[in-house]
Parts: structure tokens; sequence; C-alpha cells
């Protein structure tokens, strides 16, 4: 967890900022400079719905030695509700809890701590409505 | 001159909960005994991906979403806790940048115990009312620690509660404030120490009763008011017991301290303690409603406020995400969980 990329991320795990291309219309996560649509490089920031719904999801027991210490845990494809498609950790609900279609909201939480004395990540995530 | 006050307001309370008779089994001590001393039935634990930050963030989150202003204009964000999660390197930066309200604003952590938040609030008062800012956003937030055993351990919970403050569409308008600030030997925690040391009974009669009494009768002197004056009247919450004694010592009934006192079901959470009773009180009240605010912070020192509720109060209700939502969410853990959850087991 470099100090650089965490600045440089801080954005769109924060405030889970995406691009919109003001050519081609497509809207996309994460940001890029150009669309990925039609490498347009005329795009905009444009901030994702913080609510949508649970199209799949699975319990991650192996994972990288960072997030060992959290599993297991929940991960999922959700849907928002403006049709963009993202990954994430769900929070706030038991393991037997989940379900396909459950309503979620985006909430901010830590991602990773590097240790004792490094950085903390924080991002979103998403949590049961 | 001119007004002041609250313009909107979020909270925050983990999920988890702990009751008192799980942390007593761990240490075979009385939980009948216990919860009789204390008046607390359960504490609130964070998620073992929370902190002061997030919590923070999620308080200030809630109480931009039910507000129709521009969190562009805030020119200052002023985190209060005894737990921030750097020891060097702000929380007010990442709310900041979590709120999308970088960069043209002052910001800074505070640090007094229990009253940092309300600390934070007189900062606001203060820059808003000498319109250096138009805008000011004060925390306060904490992610308690207990040591194992401890007292302390059946109550140290978590918690968020946040203040928009300003001058235009005031939800609750600040009439005064005062505070009572001597230097007390009550709790303490060294550089370094992960849990807290206090002086057990002496945290009582001459830290928190003496400082939360002195600056509430202060403030009410300075107004000409009466307790018979408020509907409503919060004080810090360590425990169930002292808020309702010192209610009483000042001549306020149970009615009024009612709705105030959260601290039964999710525990003390310091520098978030009053004010999220005080959120929950503007949850419920009504435009005229006069509300007195005491903090106590061990070290120590009291902010006391006195608020009269507007007509505003009704545009930014009802709201779903308020206090009594994440008061009546919760998943009750055993300690085997809660130890991990607190980094007590590695």
């Amino acid at each position: 967890m470099e100090p650089p990329k965490i600045w440089r991320e801080k954005r769109g795990k924060y405030l889970a900022m995406g691009v919109e291309c003001l050519d081609c219309m497509t809207k996309q996560f994460p940001f890029t400079e150009n669309c990925v649509k039609c490498g347009s490089e005329n795009v905009n920031e444009y901030k994702l719905a913080t609510t949508g719904k649970v199209l799949y999801f699975s319990t991650v027991t192996q994972t990288t030695e960072e997030m060992m210490g959290s599993t297991p845990y929940l991960i999922a494809i959700i849907e928002l509700d403006d049709g963009i498609k993202i990954t994430s950790q769900i929070v706030d609900c038991n393991l037997l809890e989940a379900k396909e279609g459950m309503n979620v909201r985006m909430v901010f939480r830590v991602l990773a701590r590097n240790g004792s004395e490094g950085l903390i990540r924080y991002g979103y995530k998403f949590a049961p409505i | 001159m001119n007004k002041v006050g609250i313009v909107s307001f979020g909270s925050y309370v983990p999920r988890y909960r702990i009751k008192v008779e799980e942390i007593a089994k761990v240490w075979d001590e009385d939980p009948i005994e216990l919860k009789t001393q204390l008046q607390i039935n359960s504490k609130s634990v964070p998620g073992p991906d929370e902190d002061v930050a997030t919590m923070a963030v999620e308080s200030a989150r809630n109480a931009i979403s039910r507000w129709k202003g521009k969190e562009k204009d805030i020119g200052a964000i002023y985190v209060g806790s005894e737990s921030h999660p750097y020891a060097v390197k702000p929380t007010a930066t990442i709310v900041a940048a979590a709120l999308d309200v970088e960069k043209n604003l002052t910001a800074a952590d505070l640090e007094f115990a229990c009253k940092a938040g309300t600390a934070g609030m007189q900062m606001c008062f203060g820059l808003v009312k000498s319109q250096m800012i138009s805008l000011g956003l004060a925390i306060g937030a904490d992610s308690s620690q207990g040591r194992p055993r401890d007292p302390l351990e059946y109550t140290a919970g978590a918690g968020s509660a946040a203040f928009l403050i300003g001058s235009d569409n005031i939800i609750a308008e600040l009439e005064g404030t005062q505070s009572v600030t001597t230097d007390m030997p009550d709790f303490w925690r060294r550089e370094g120490a992960v849990y807290p040391s206090h002086g057990v009974k002496f945290t009582g009669q001459p830290a928190y009763f003496k400082h939360t009494i002195d600056a509430s009768k202060s403030l009410m002197e300075e107004l000409g008011a009466q307790p018979s004056d408020y509907q409503h009247v919060i004080f810090h919450q360590p425990n169930a017991k002292f808020p309702q004694a010192v209610a009483k010592m000042l001549g306020f009934s149970k009615e009024q301290i009612e709705l105030g006192l959260i601290c039964k079901h999710m525990g003390n959470a310091y520098s978030a303690s009053s004010i999220l009773g005080f959120a929950n009180v503007l949850n419920h009240a009504n435009p005229g409603d006069r509300i007195l605010l005491t903090s106590y912070g061990s070290g120590a020192g009291s902010d006391s406020f006195s608020f009269t509720v507007t007509e505003e109060i009704n545009n930014i209700r009802p709201y779903k995400y308020d206090a009594q939502y994440y008061l009546n969410r919760s998943e009750y853990i055993e300690y085997g969980k809660y130890a991990r959850f607190k980094g007590i087991l590695r």
C-alpha cells in the first residue's frame, strides 16, 4: 500500500467516482482518462448511485495476507440503481443472511490496514438496507 | 448579532452489541449487581473494519443527506475523539475527502476525553457567529477502549454524531453556551498506552457531577432560565446512573431526560455520548422546545448549551437513518467475537 497509490485512488475509493463519456454517454467505473467504449478523452467524473441490489455473492475464506484477519467475508457483484455493476464487500450482514436480490447501500469502511504502523486504506463497501 | 445554530445533524452507531451478562460470564462477576450499578444492558461494538474515521463519515453523510444545503459551503471540520485511528494524520481530512468538500476549509482533530465533540461545536458556533465561515461541521466520534476486566469494559461503546452549524435555515438556535474547565486527574491515557486508567470513585463527585452541575447552572443563570423552562435535557452518559442522578440534583424530571438517555443499550460512546442523545432528541422535538445539553470530558470540563427548536426542523424530518434506526438495529455477539473485533485476540 504505497502512499501515491492510496492518494491517486482516493476519489474512486472514498466517493465511488467513476467516469461518464460526454460523446457516447457511456458510464463506467473505475475512473479512466479515456472512454472504454469509444476512446474519447471528453469525459467527466461521474458519481455512482449509492444504492443497488446484490446479483451474486460468495464467501471468501482464503485471501491476501492483509485481509486474512477479516475472513470469512462476503463479496458480491452489485447492480447499482444507475445500472452500473460493481464488485464490493458486503458488511453488517451475517453469512447466512446474504441473499441474491438483497437491497444494499454504500457505506464507508476500512478496506485494509498495513499492520499497526502503516497506512489505513478507506473506501466503499455495501451494507443491507 | 446574527443568529447561529444547528442546521442539520446525523448519527451513527455500529450494528454489533455485547451484553453485560456476556462480559460478566468471562470474569465470573455478578451481572445483576453490575446492571444495577451501571443501569446499562449492553454496549455497541464497532465491526473489524470500523473506526472513528468511518463512523465520523457515516454520521456526517447522514447530516448532509437529510439537508437541502450545499456541502461545498463547509468552511471548517472538527472531529473530536480520544480514539483517532492515527496519532499523527488527521481524521478530519479523511472526513473532508469522503464528503467531497476538500479543499478550501480549515480542519483539525480535537481531544478532550468525552467532550471533544462539543468543543468542536463551540468552535464552529464561534466561527459562524463571527462570520469567518458560513457553515461548520462538528463531529464527536469514538471507538472507546476499556481494559479487559476493568469496569469500563462493560460500558465503553462506539458511535458518532455530526452537526452542521450555520446561520441559515437553523433547526435549533443557540441561545448561549458556557464551559467549566479545571485540571482534574480522574481519567487518563498516556502516550502509547492501549487502555485508559481512571480514579474509580474519584470520577464521580469532584469530576463528573461538579463540572456538569456548574456548567449547567452557570448557563441557566446567564440566560435567566429554570430547569422547568426546558422540554429536554441531555448529559454525558458514562453509564445511565450518573446522568439520571445529575438531572435530579439540578431539578430536572425523568420525562425531561428520557429521550436523550440513549446509553442503556449502546453504552458510553465517549465523545459521541451526549451529542448522540442530543441527536435523538432533535429527531423528536417540536418547534418551540427548549433543549439543554451539557457534556462532560475527563481531565476535566463541561460544555453546556441552550437551544430553541425552530419550525425548520420539520424540513429535515423524517429521515430513515436517524439515531433511532441505529439504536434499534443490533446483532448480539459473544465475548470471543468481541475480543477479535476489538483486537484483543490477534
